[in-house]
């Protein structure tokens, strides 16, 4: 676990800055109030093993008893580092982005299992749309009840989407919490059986 | 001066040898003339006519007897007598030659009728030239004889006035049968009787003045001559008198036939070029009046040379005459119009005219004109000028039917002008006439249908062109007569067209789009000019922030309060020029106002555009990327009310063209989410906040679970501290809210925190810009109980019965109050609101909170009344206990007092009595 070298950080906020705009700085400044001190702490971000974690402070403090190979997460997990070098959200930055989202796009009830399936968000299924999206900004989803279902990139700006046909693409699925069942409920299982192997060989290593 | 002379005749026929009364019974009834002065007035009319028929009646100067035939001739004996005895001096009258001296004496006698009048005519012409030469000779005055020299050196004689020339000799015919033979009557009068004939001779001036008026114009010569003798001999009282008569004359000549009176517009117009500022403006009006009235209701064209050529019938010759003579006298009204409106002291008289014309005629020549000078002073200083203008420009926009449309293009294209040059610093009026325009909308389906029929047409003809192809090459005959029934049957088309009134659709549309055009760049022009001058002054502060540097930090902040005081001064002078215009925008609002009522005509294309400058307008200029020192600064430049305006037409334009797309206005609700906080009940207008409230909180479809939050929670708090309207306005958007979103009732629960559903912001933040981060959902609302203790009923009553809200869950029940009802109802009643009526019910809520506790509105009458009472009781307790302790005091010291006395007095008792026991021994020792 290291504090995020500069490089590493322009990257993480620069990714962030897409999705929340000027709301970025509610990001950086929230107070956390977590752990036992009156005085509350601040977020801030840790890598650790390629992935980037939004942590509160004492937390920081408490996991530095953790030895680095150990240590499998603290705090919320926002994104990682590919192998080459480029920063990915992942789908549990997704609260995060949903508090803080500068541009929404809300999905017909018809259309929310569509894009839990991973499919993009079409004209036809926009229930409602935030004003002044331009394309290529990061676009917040929810369902008609409010309820952050994912996030994308825009494919097209708000203008746009007025003149164009009900089967044109608006937003272009990143990641989405129906897949986030998918794909974390099976490595939450792989990870587990690593785990279980690893542990097992362990045991099993010097004794048997 | 014909009476004049014609009055000296009479004189001269009574000193007459020859017998007079004979000559004045020639005259017809020129008996009566003498008669009696009373009948002046017949008289006058009298002479009147007779001069009118001078033409034909012309009076024989040496007159003779009239004939009687000789038997009648009665030769008395007495003079045969005479004869005979006298044969030598009287013996020629035998043998007289009869009729040599007739022919001598009639002189004219033997030429024919005609001929003889034409003489006399040329004899008339030859005296009055006579006259004339004679009157240009000084006539220096008896009386007083001696010149006058001026400062100049110049001699002035003094000339016989005027009146003294001819008004007397006028009276002369009636002073003469007054004092018969009395030749000037003037002298000799008294100064009463002077003036009595001075009223009368006016009262005749008057008279004739008028009577003047009516003669045609076939003798002009002399009429000229008198008119022009008869206008200088009147005062200029008189004369103006004279004119005004004469204008009501002519007006009412020309109303009753204008064909064949329509010359006499020309001397209107003269009448009306006075120097006489009166005159001016009657003649002015009266001459509007008529031409509104005779004005057709077609554009006169005037003929080519080709047509005047040619020959045409009398009648055609009639009306070409009239029309071109209206039309060349209403131009030269409105040249002289157009010049006296340059004038101050004539200018609302000839803007009023201008106006009226517009208003009336839109149709005919020289519109342009009109409308130019209209649309001039559609933002007059002058409040009169200008709300007539703005008046007639909306009854141009709204009557359409009279003009056909055209006038509106124009109009309105020479307003978009005019805030061009003048770089939108107008009154806002001069764009609020743009609301009565009117649009029609079904001029949009004929197009689309039209062209379909076209495009089908097209395909139609495509095919019955093949088809003909393929079948009528053989027979050739159908084939024709089919080619001239579609002639025939395009030229029957044709005429109907050009016979029916029905304009074209398709120019009609053409009109209404430059129309639109024109009052859209208007809009767009005043909206980009605020951006301007609100973005200039930020332009100039990073200008200088970039030069200096961050080394320069300090002077930068001083520069920037340069600029910022000097432009806060600007806008206060402009403020206090153009009064009651709003800043340095006067055109925004208006504008705005504007933009929502058409925006459904807006293009697509523009949308993006119109909503940037919106949203920018909205934040008050201020980038949301700067510091925060300049959108503190910058916001100051457009009112609360302004910006709330703008968010208030972007939420119309987005809901009127909805067609397929919801479109969530988030920044447009941060703006009003700060707005609220900013408003403040003197200074903005409440009304433009329940309108904002209204169309963005109420008839929004859905919201985000915290935003809503966040405005229920921010409404109650401001309607804790503002006024009762203000507050009612705020209390019906917060129960809105609340029915629509039940996920927010949580709020009137009493335990802070909000559980699940307050999100991730654990906290309530009052001070955050944004409603998403208010964290709002975690607070209670607490405000609903203070206002239900509100001194107000009905606030209190509905803030009691949104507390309720959360046990009535499945009651679905919607208010179909607005808050902009809401708010007119309650500051309409503010003004007659007597909170007095509130102490009726003793026990009101009211009284059992303490009144301390009371949220303090703008006076509680009832609350401090109860207070008083109270305060009141205390106050005397306090007073009688004070009273009391003062009481002890003095009934103490008293004591105290007395006490002392009693001790004296014991003490010298015991003396006495001490001194008494020796002083009997004394007394008993003396």
């Amino acid at each position: 676990m290291r504090p995020l070298d500069e490089n590493e950080t322009t990257q993480v906020f620069e990714k962030l800055f897409k999705f929340t705009g000027n709301n970025l700085k509610n990001i950086v400044e929230n107070p956390s109030h977590e752990g036992p001190e009156t005085n509350p702490g601040r977020y801030c971000f840790r890598l650790q093993k390629n992935r980037v974690y939004y942590v509160s402070e004492s937390l920081v403090k408490r996991a530095t008893n953790i030895k680095r190979e150990s240590l499998v997460a603290l705090g919320t997990n926002i994104g990682k580092f590919t192998k080459g070098g480029s920063f990915h959200l992942t789908i549990q930055c997704l609260n995060l982005l949903a508090t803080n989202a500068k541009h929404k796009v809300w999905l017909k009830p018809t259309s929310e299992m569509s894009f839990l399936y991973g499919n993009h968000v079409l004209k036809g299924g926009l229930g409602r749309i935030t004003e002044n999206i331009a394309a290529g900004d990061g676009v917040v989803v929810f369902s008609m009840a409010d309820v952050p279902l994912g996030f994308g990139i825009a494919a097209k700006s708000t203008q746009d989407c007025r003149k164009m046909d009900p089967n044109g693409i608006v937003v272009l699925h990143q990641a989405d919490i129906g897949g986030a069942l998918f794909t974390f409920g099976l490595a939450a299982f792989i990870d587990t059986y690593d785990q279980f192997r690893g542990l097992q060989s362990l045991v099993e290593g010097p004794l048997y | 001066m014909f009476a004049h002379w014609y009055g000296m005749k009479i004189r001269t026929f009574n000193h007459c040898p020859i017998d007079g009364d004979d000559r004045v019974e020639g005259d017809g009834d020129g008996r009566v003339y003498f008669f009696s002065p009373k009948l002046q007035r017949l008289v006058h009319h009298y002479t009147r006519f007779y001069r009118m028929g001078k033409k034909q009646k012309i009076v024989l100067p040496p007159d003779l007897p009239p004939e009687i035939s000789e038997d009648e001739i009665e030769v008395s004996d007495e003079d045969l007598q005479f004869v005979n005895e006298n044969r030598e001096y009287a013996g020629f009258v035998s043998n007289l030659d009869t009729q040599s001296i007739t022919r001598h004496v009639t002189r004219v006698a033997d030429v024919k009728e005609d001929a003889l009048e034409s003489l006399y005519e040329k004899r008339l012409r030859k005296k009055s030239l006579e006259k004339a030469k004679e009157e240009n000779v000084l006539e220096v005055d008896p009386v007083d004889a001696l010149p006058v020299k001026t400062l100049d050196g110049k001699l002035y004689y003094r000339t016989v006035a005027k009146k003294s020339e001819n008004a007397p000799k006028e009276g002369e015919a009636s002073g003469d049968n007054e004092d018969d033979g009395v030749d000037k009557s003037v002298v000799k009068m008294t100064k009463a009787e002077k003036r009595a004939k001075l009223k009368k001779m006016k009262k005749e001036a008057k008279k004739q003045g008028k009577e003047v008026a009516e003669v045609e114009g076939g003798q002009q010569i002399p009429q000229a001559e008198v008119l022009a003798e008869v206008k200088k001999e009147l005062t200029a009282e008189e004369a103006n008198e004279r004119k005004k008569y004469r204008l009501a004359e002519l007006g009412t000549a020309l109303l009753m036939d204008p064909e064949s009176n329509i010359k006499s517009l020309k001397e209107m117009l003269q009448i009306s070029k006075d120097g006489d500022h009166a005159i001016v403006i009657l003649g002015l009006k009266s001459l509007l009046a008529v031409f509104k009235d005779i004005i057709p209701g077609y554009r006169i064209r005037l003929p080519t040379e080709k047509e005047q050529e040619m020959i045409v019938s009398k009648d055609v010759k009639k009306m070409r005459y009239y029309e071109s003579t209206l039309l060349s006298v209403y131009k030269a009204y409105l040249q002289r119009l157009m010049a006296l409106e340059q004038q101050p002291l004539f200018q609302r008289v000839a803007v009023r005219c201008i106006c009226t014309l517009l208003d009336a005629v839109p149709h005919f020549n020289f519109r342009d004109s009109l409308l130019a000078a209209v649309i001039k002073n559609i933002s007059s200083p002058d409040d009169v000028i200008r709300k007539l203008c703005c008046a007639t420009v909306k009854s141009l926009f709204t009557n359409e039917g009279k003009h056909g449309g055209e006038a509106t293009v124009e109009a309105v294209q020479l307003i978009a002008d005019h805030v061009k040059v003048y770089d939108c610093q107008l009154h806002p009026d001069s764009i609020e006439v743009f609301m009565s325009l009117s649009f029609d909308e079904d001029l949009r389906r004929p197009e689309i249908s039209n062209a379909d029929g076209r495009v089908k047409n097209k395909k139609n003809k495509k095919r019955k062109n093949l088809e003909e192809q393929s079948q009528l090459q053989g027979n050739e005959k159908k084939r024709s007569r089919q080619e001239l029934m579609s002639k025939t049957r395009e030229e029957v088309s044709a005429e109907f067209k050009a016979a029916s009134f029905a304009q074209d659709v398709m120019e009609q549309r053409r009109m209404q789009s430059e129309t639109l055009s024109a009052v859209f760049q208007t809009y767009f022009r005043i909206l980009k000019h605020t951006m301007q001058s609100v973005a200039a002054r930020y332009v100039t502060v990073m200008d200088i922030y970039n030069k200096e540097g961050r080394t320069g930090w300090i002077r930068y902040h001083r520069a920037y309060t340069w600029t910022w005081l000097g432009a806060n001064s600007r806008s206060e002078g402009s403020l206090s020029s153009s009064a009651g215009a709003s800043g340095g925008h006067p055109l925004l609002a208006p504008s705005l106002n504007g933009i929502g009522k058409f925006s459904h005509l807006i293009d697509l294309d523009f949308m993006g555009d119109l909503m940037n400058y919106l949203r920018k307008l909205a934040g008050g200029g201020s980038n949301s990327n700067n510091s925060d020192g300049f959108s503190d600064n910058s916001v100051k430049h457009l009112t609360v009310s302004e910006r709330l305006g703008c968010c208030i037409v972007a939420f119309k334009v987005m809901r009127n063209n909805l067609d397929a797309l919801n479109v969530d206005l988030q920044d447009f609700f941060v703006q009003l989410y700060s707005l609220i906080l900013e408003y403040r009940p003197g200074r903005d207008q409440g009304g433009v906040l329940a309108e904002a409230l209204k169309i963005m909180l109420c008839d929004d479809r859905q919201h985000d679970m915290q935003r809503a939050a966040a405005f229920i929670k921010r409404l109650a708090t401001f309607s804790l501290c503002f006024g009762s309207a203000e507050s009612m306005a705020a209390l019906v958007t917060l129960k809105h809210l609340l029915q629509k979103n039940v996920k927010c009732r949580n709020l009137l629960e009493n335990d802070a925190g909000g559980g699940s559903v307050s999100g991730p912001i654990a906290k309530y933040q009052p001070y955050a810009s944004d409603p998403n981060l208010s964290g709002a959902l975690a607070s209670v609302l607490w405000e609903l109980n203070l206002l239900s203790k509100h001194y107000h009923p009905t606030v209190s009553t509905i803030a009691s019965s949104i507390s309720t809200l959360s046990d009535t869950h499945n009651q679905v029940f919607h208010s179909n109050l607005s808050p902009q009802q809401a708010f007119m109802e309650l500051s309409l009643e503010q003004e007659s609101f007597n909170p007095k009526g509130d102490l009726r019910k003793p026990t009101h809520k009211r009284k059992r909170g303490s009144g301390s506790s009371m949220p303090a509105g703008n006076g509680h009458p009832d609350i401090s009344s109860t207070e008083e009472e109270v305060m009141r009781k205390k106050l005397s307790e306090h007073f009688l206990i004070l009273r009391d302790i003062t009481e002890n005091e003095r009934l103490k010291s008293e004591l105290d007092r007395t006490m002392m006395s009693l001790k004296l007095y014991e003490q010298y008792k015991k003396q006495r009595k001490n001194q008494g026991s020796s002083k009997p021994k004394k007394m008993r020792n003396c």
